[in-house]
Parts: structure tokens; C-alpha cells; sequence
């Protein structure tokens, strides 16, 4: 995609829907931040199928502005969509994402890339004083944030936050699917990317509504689950689906053990017996089928990944060659 | 996705390109090729009026077409037919499968051979009047990506009609596409459309709902459906393959990169309920309220607990090749790139 010889520094990726009064206000604001730095750089702002004047604005904007490229979709794909559009363009050494709605700060891009130049893969950033006045979005954000910590092992204050620094490396290494875009430091990390975090500015949103709803909450969970997975076990599905069968078969041994002493002393009638014998075979089964799923992930596991893709042999590369 | 017989290209490939000359005003439709796809299986004698009927209504709207016609490995006199007509009009070419493949590979194997931006889809087999396709066409013209052809006034048999109402009215629920009649099997689309959404099997008739998900404008126009010897109802068989396609389709549309949002919730509820029933048993027993061997409670809730890990592991396998084999597979389509 890249076909500019110039290279580029740095790629601002911004996913946006709806945000029509914003968006001026964000260019400006982003022109004003980056012109000074010194770097070459793009401004990628992706419009996930806005049905407002959000995507004229951006035309016109685009056409005053070398610096800005518009990705228009259409129709609405979804903010992981938007970002994984975004990243397929993005031509920059260091990719940034954040917000379209003004929240974040265009100034702390400067900064997160330089963190970044210290030699980490991700640089995430964290809203220490963070600027939502509903009670509502932080305690929830609170909470996440820990079960995110917990489950995927990247430790980072502030998951949510969008403003974050990738090398361009990782970025085009993610596979980022579904609704994962909230969790790409946790996916990178399946990919050995080393991760760091650095306090950044937040602002009060000041047009356009919020698209949080907390209904989220269960599809959240489910990708967490597929994360801790995919973190633990894309190399060895087996042991995931072989501990369920260890367990499974467990419970039918005992049942079993427990059936046959109660029936030698003749605390069983023939009906009850069918039951328990039923129980019995029915966890014996779930365990066998268990182990088969492990065996078919294992298959699918080993037909898909190149380990040898990973970052860490980029690492490894970098290191040996200097 | 491997064994599909149509694969969507990638779809970031400069689409403004590929994409037919947007002629919201009409005027530039006599450049753009319309490529007519008719897929023929055993209609003899009359597939040389189909042939007059097609020419007819398509020169009344551009000058610039191919009909292509695609013999489903007819078993009576229908290729001589085809032949005789294809020695008389330039504009025709025949495709003869070597067997029976049904209307998804005629309309693959029709694809292959056109050579225009438009294609237009009309399965013999519905009898609509060939003349008036170009209204669909002119449609198109109007700045819809799909046009699908409704059947009315109805002329097949009343309990066609029942299914295909049935039909409707699940795939708008589940589609959210309001359309009269989605199962036409008569469409008029773009190359661009088609290179960009997945079908195979038998899911070419939900093209319009693929193509919707994919965020194309997608219409409907009226087409005369004339009456004719043509089979007046389907198998049982058939039906229960269309009910499992509608699965397929919602599961492809909705859930094919996050398989486990779908899956994993049926699951939780299910492992929740039968773990509850386990866990009350249990105690029951534990507590010496009595035994719990003669309950079939306990046989219900094990079982509910193993079907319900089952489908989360289902849909963990799902996610891991999701993750492992579906990389390219893009979730999103660019319609225009702005800038540098």
C-alpha cells in the first residue's frame, strides 16, 4: 500500500463515526500538535459508515490537507474494523491511535512515540485523571481493568485508553478481529510484544455522544476468555481441552467408585442404579469428547500459526544484526 | 473457506477502480458491459424465445452485452438448441457443465466467462419475463449497488408461494433486509459486489444479504413472473437444506469472526443451569435431605453442564481458527480512499 517513496514517521490512526462537529476540530488540533515536531508524518482517519456530514467535512480536509488520508467504509464494520483499516494503511514507522472525539490529546503523541523509541513494541496510554463525570463508565472502567490484568497478564493501568503508540511491526503482525480492538496490547502480547504504559492528558468530551453502552459487558468476558486461550495455550490447545478431560473423567471414576461400593452394600435399588449409570457414562463421554476437541485444536493450531512470525524472532533479528 | 467456489478477492484492492462508472445520471450506461448469466437446465424448444426476450428487452437498454448461456448438463435436446442460437448472435456464449452442479456453480462458472462490470443473475428455472430485466438495470443507474428481482404477480404453485413467504420473512428478521422476495434467484449487480462477498454451497440466494452485510445498497423491482411447466413444488428435502442455509447465513454474516459470542452465550446459560441443578442436588444429598440417585434432575443437570462446556469449547475451537486461519479474511469494505 505504501506508494510514496518519502518515508514516514509516524501514522495517526483515528477510527470516527458521527462526529461531525469534531472532526475540524480535531484536525486543527492534530495539525497544530505534529506540524512543530519536526517528523514526518499522516493523519488516517477512518469513517465507519457515518451517516452525518462527518465524511464531506473530511473530503474537503483531505484535499487542503497532504497529510491527512480518509478511509470511508460502506457501511458501519465496527471500531476493530476501522482500526484493522487503518493499521492496513498506516505506512508510518510508529503508528498512534486514539479517539476521534477530542478526549484524548493530540500533544501526547510526540511524547508516547518518543517512550516508544525506547525500545518497547507498545506504549500505552493511562488516564490518570481521567475526565467522564458519570460514576457509571469509571467504576465499570475499574473493574475491567483489573479482570483484563488478570486474565491476559499485560500490565497496564488503563486498557481502554485509545491513545497508544505501536511499532509498525506489531501493528501489521496483530490479527485484530471481532471487537478486539480493546484488547490489542493483550494480542500483541501473543505475539511477544514488549509493552509499556505512560500517564496521558484527557479531556471532557465537548460534541457528540459517547457510543459506550454497557451491554458490552458479556461480550467483554467472551473475548477475554479467548484471549487467556489464546495467551496460554495457542501453542498446546490440548492441555487446555485435556485438564477438562481429566476432569470430566475424574468425576465419572469417583461416581463410578462411589455407585459400586453403595451397590456391594446393597444401598441401591435397580432403578436408581440406571440413573447413576447413566451419570456415569455421560461424564465419561463429555471427558472423551473433551480430548477430542483438543486433538482438532491442536490440528487447527499447528496447520495456522508460524511460530517462527512471531515478534520476538524481529527481536531476535534486530539484536544479532546490530 | 477452502473448498468454496467463490472466493472474495481481497477486498482493499483499489475498489475505485474495479468499481462500474456510478451513473447516478444515467448517461454513461451504454459503456458499462452487461454481462446476463442464464443458467438452463432441460428447457428444449424454449430456449430460443428466452433468447428472443432477452436480446429484446437488453437492446432497448444499451448496445453493450453478452448473454451467457450455462447448460446444467442438460439430458434432453436443449445444447443443440443453445448451439443453433449461439451460431446465429455474436453476443452469445454457452457453457456446458459436464454434470449437474446446481445454480451457485453455473453462476461461478458464468462469472468466470464474463467479461462485463454488470452481471445480471436469472435462473431459468423462476420464469420471469427476460424482457424486463433492464428494469432492473436501469435501477442500478439510479446508484443501487443490487438489484433484486421480486416475483409479482406470483404465477407458481400456492405452496411455493407459502414457503417463499416464510423464507421472506426469516430472512428479514434475521437479515434485516426489507425485501418482497429475497429467493428470486434473479439479481442485478456489479462485478465489484460479487468479488467481494463469500458464498458457496447453496448460499447464492442470499447474495442480496451478503451483499447488504457488506454495506451495499441493495433494492428491489418488479419483475412479471410468467407461468410455465416449471416444477410446482420442491422436497421436503430442500426445505430443511434452506432452513440449515439461513443458519449458515447468520452465522457467516454475523458470528464467523467471533464465534464464540454466539456460541459462548447458549453455552453459559446452559452450564449455569445444569451447574445449578448439580449444585442443588448436592447439597440435598449432602445435607441428608435424601438421595438423589432416583432423580432424573440429576441426569438433566449433568447433561445441561457437558452441553454447555461443550458449545463454550466449541466456540473456543472457533476462535482459534478464527485466529490461526482467517487472517486475510477482511471484516470491513472500503468504499473510497481520500488523500495522499
Amino acid at each position: 500500500m505504501a506508494t510514496t517513496t518519502e518515508k514516514i514517521y509516524c501514522s495517526v490512526v483515528i477510527p470516527v463515526m458521527n462526529e461531525e462537529e469534531n472532526v475540524p476540530l480535531l484536525h486543527r488540533a492534530l495539525t497544530q500538535a505534529l506540524q512543530p515536531w519536526g517528523r514526518s508524518y499522516e493523519i488516517i482517519i477512518v469513517d465507519d459508515g457515518s451517516s452525518d456530514r462527518t465524511f464531506p467535512l473530511l473530503r474537503e480536509l483531505a484535499r487542503q490537507d497532504p497529510h491527512l488520508r480518509v478511509v470511508k467504509f460502506r457501511g458501519n464494520f465496527g471500531q476493530s474494523a476501522a482500526m484493522a483499516a487503518g493499521f492496513d494503511h498506516a505506512r508510518g514507522e510508529v503508528v498512534v491511535t486514539m479517539d476521534g472525539d477530542l478526549q484524548n490529546d493530540p500533544l501526547d503523541i510526540p511524547r508516547v512515540a518518543a517512550k516508544l523509541e525506547e525500545g518497547y513494541d507498545i506504549v500505552s496510554g493511562w488516564r490518570k485523571h481521567r475526565k467522564d463525570k458519570l460514576i457509571i463508565r469509571k467504576v465499570p472502567s475499574r473493574i475491567a481493568n483489573r479482570l483484563v490484568r488478570k486474565t491476559t497478564r499485560v500490565d497496564l493501568h488503563d486498557t481502554g485508553c485509545s491513545l497508544k503508540a505501536y511499532r509498525a511491526e506489531v501493528v501489521h503482525k496483530i490479527r485484530l478481529y471481532g471487537e478486539m480492538h480493546r484488547f490489542i496490547p493483550a494480542l500483541a502480547r501473543i505475539e511477544g510484544a514488549r509493552i509499556s504504559e505512560m500517564v496521558v492528558n484527557h479531556h471532557e468530551r465537548q460534541f457528540g455522544r459517547s457510543k459506550y453502552n454497557i451491554t458490552r459487558t458479556f461480550r467483554v468476558i467472551m473475548d477475554l476468555m479467548t484471549l487467556n486461550l489464546l495467551l496460554k495455550y495457542l501453542t498446546r490447545p490440548l492441555h487446555f481441552f485435556g485438564a477438562l478431560t481429566v476432569f470430566f473423567n475424574g468425576l465419572g471414576l469417583a461416581a463410578l467408585v462411589a455407585l459400586l461400593l453403595d451397590w456391594r452394600r446393597n444401598q441401591v435399588g435397580s432403578d436408581e442404579l440406571n440413573v447413576l449409570m447413566a451419570v456415569v457414562f455421560l461424564l465419561f463421554a463429555a471427558g472423551i469428547n473433551f480430548l477430542l476437541y483438543g486433538l482438532i485444536a491442536n490440528s487447527v493450531v499447528g496447520t495456522g500459526q508460524k511460530r517462527d512470525e512471531r515478534l520476538y524472532e524481529y527481536k531476535y533479528y534486530h539484536g544479532t544484526a546490530g | 473457506m477452502s473448498t468454496s467456489t467463490i472466493m472474495a478477492r481481497p477486498v482493499d484492492t483499489a475498489p475505485a477502480a474495479a468499481a462500474p462508472p456510478l451513473a447516478a445520471n444515467g448517461k454513461e450506461t451504454a459503456d458499462v458491459r452487461v454481462s446476463v448469466i442464464v443458467p438452463i437446465f432441460n428447457l428444449g424448444g424454449e430456449v430460443a424465445g428466452m433468447h428472443q426476450d432477452l436480446r429484446h428487452g437488453l437492446e432497448s437498454y444499451c448496445r453493450n452485452f453478452e448473454i451467457i448461456f450455462v447448460d446444467d448438463a442438460s439430458t434432453d435436446h436443449t445444447w443443440r438448441e443453445l448451439e443453433k442460437i449461439a451460431r446465429q448472435d455474436a453476443c452469445v456464449k454457452l457453457i456446458r457443465m459436464r454434470s449437474s452442479f446446481g445454480e451457485t456453480s453455473a453462476l461461478d462458472a458464468g462469472l468466470k466467462h464474463a467479461t462485463g462490470q454488470r452481471i445480471v443473475f436469472a435462473a431459468a428455472r423462476v420464469r420471469v419475463n427476460l424482457r424486463s430485466l433492464p428494469r432492473l438495470l436501469a435501477k442500478m443507474d439510479q446508484g443501487h449497488d443490487l438489484v433484486v428481482g421480486w416475483r409479482t404477480p406470483r404465477k407458481d404453485s400456492g405452496l411455493n408461494r407459502l414457503v417463499s413467504r416464510c423464507f421472506n420473512w426469516l430472512v428479514q428478521r434475521f437479515g434485516h433486509l426489507q425485501l418482497h422476495d429475497i429467493n428470486s434467484s434473479v439479481i442485478a449487480t456489479s462485478r465489484e459486489v460479487l468479488d467481494n462477498i463469500i458464498f458457496y454451497g447453496d448460499l447464492n440466494i442470499f447474495i442480496p444479504v451478503l451483499a447488504a452485510r457488506k454495506g451495499y445498497r441493495v433494492t428491489e423491482e418488479q419483475v412479471e413472473q410468467r407461468a410455465g411447466s416449471f416444477r410446482q413444488s420442491r422436497y421436503i428435502s430442500e426445505y430443511i437444506q434452506r432452513l440449515l442455509d439461513i443458519v449458515a447465513v447468520i452465522f457467516l454474516t454475523k458470528y464467523s469472526k467471533k464465534p464464540l459470542h454466539f456460541l459462548g452465550f447458549f453455552g453459559f446459560v446452559f452450564a449455569l443451569a445444569g451447574a445449578g441443578m448439580s449444585l442443588y442436588l448436592f447439597i440435598y444429598r449432602l445435607f441428608g435431605f435424601g438421595a438423589i440417585a432416583g432423580r432424573p434432575l440429576l441426569l438433566l443437570g449433568v447433561l445441561l453442564l457437558v452441553i454447555g462446556l461443550q458449545m463454550i469449547s466449541i466456540g473456543l475451537i472457533g476462535e482459534m481458527i478464527t485466529y490461526t486461519h482467517a487472517r486475510e479474511q477482511k471484516e470491513y469494505n472500503i468504499e473510497t480512499v481520500v488523500g495522499a
